[in-house]
């Protein structure tokens, strides 16, 4: 059993082609906003999202269509690794003040 | 604001309470004193407020994914404690010698790390209000109604399996747990791919036309079956895999059960 998930997880390693560097993208939050609120990355890469929380309360970045939930703490900063993604839009929001917090993924 | 909390609070809380009222009903069915869910709430309280207040440190660990990798590890935790409590539950159920304790040691410790991973969040969500005066009352209430809600949610939950009969309560039971179980199995593989340490893919499909996950059916969906709408082909195996196991070694656990039943008989 055990050694045929291993296989199963190996072949689900192998699909993935090595890339180049992976792309940084940085965003900011500030008086619970996101800057810059849109951001474009290239479609059908992984990309490194770099989230700096500027305030000093914490938010949780989170995102159905990215499939991504992570806690970023005041004046502290946060790594999300997303994609590959095929072209189109994803919107992501901030769990603890989604009012304001409302930001998108535009991959092209 | 008030509202914005209660969803949070609610969504967090599901998850937690669910899986308590599933074992809750497991253990009476099993006439397994309870008193084992009151020391796993105070501890996973307990936990939530140690691992809430220390996030700023555990997030800087693995080259800033320690959050991921722990929360992955309290998942792999729970996943493993659950596959234990449904081969001892399997046996009990079949009146084979089990340790009531033992088993309500290892539901109590799942029930704890489920209430850990989920509570910290609250706590997280909480501490950021401490300073705001103005909003901290109005955010506390809908933290109270949401939890509220989250455990009236269990309490249905919890009644409607014990109205079932003992055969159906078997089958339903053990695959809710199953399911349940899988799910948490399926966040380790989602938080490790999030990390990086497993690899990034497209999706199989995308459901959300179907089923939206931030819609109410959504979210119990999640709570239950670890519900995505755009899952990978590695999240997937995972998913599948991790609840043929869980099954696997309840029908294992029942058939060697069976089996020296009938070696007693002969």
């Amino acid at each position: 059993m055990s050694r045929r998930l291993g296989l199963l997880l190996t072949f689900a390693v192998c699909a993935v082609p090595a890339r180049a560097a992976t792309p940084v993208i940085e965003i900011e939050i500030r008086d619970h906003l996101f800057l810059p609120s849109e951001v474009r990355v290239p479609a059908g890469q992984k990309i490194k999202l770099v989230v700096y929380n500027r305030d000093p309360t914490p938010e949780e970045f989170e995102s159905y269509e990215l499939n991504r939930e992570k806690v970023v703490m005041g004046s502290s900063k946060a790594v999300i690794f997303i994609g590959p993604l095929k072209p189109g839009e994803y919107p992501f929001f901030g769990e603890f003040n989604p009012k304001t917090a409302q930001g998108i993924v535009i991959a092209e | 604001m008030l509202l914005t909390s209660v969803i949070f609070v609610l969504r967090e809380v599901l998850e937690a309470a669910l899986l308590l009222s599933l074992l809750l009903s497991l253990s009476k069915r099993l006439s397994i004193v309870s008193s084992w869910a009151f020391i796993a709430i105070v501890t996973g309280i307990l936990g939530a407020a140690v691992y809430g207040f220390n996030i700023d440190i555990v997030s800087e660990w693995f080259e800033g994914v320690g959050q991921e990798v722990v929360n992955a590890a309290l998942q792999m935790a729970i996943y493993v404690l659950l596959c234990i409590v449904a081969i001892l539950a399997m046996r009990r159920h079949q009146d084979r010698p089990v340790s009531e304790n033992v088993l309500a040691v290892v539901m109590a410790i799942s029930v704890a790390l489920a209430i850990v991973r989920e509570g910290s969040e609250v706590m997280i969500y909480l501490s950021g209000f401490l300073q705001a005066r103005d909003l901290l009352v109005p955010v506390l209430a809908g933290s109270a109604i949401g939890a509220g809600i989250g455990v009236s949610a269990g309490a249905v939950f919890y009644y409607s399996l014990l109205s079932l009969k003992r055969r159906a309560a078997v089958i339903v039971g053990g695959l809710l747990l199953s399911l349940v179980a899988a799910g948490m199995a399926a966040q380790v593989a989602q938080l490790l791919i999030q990390a990086d340490w497993l690899p990034s893919q497209y999706p199989v499909w995308d459901s959300s036309w179907l089923v939206e996950e931030n819609s109410v059916s959504g979210q119990l969906l999640y709570a239950l079956i670890g519900y995505e709408s755009t899952p990978t082909p590695l999240h997937l195996i995972v998913h599948l895999s991790s609840f043929v196991i869980i099954i696997f070694l309840a029908m294992a656990a029942g058939r060697s059960g069976t089996a020296s039943l009938e070696n007693a008989h002969a």
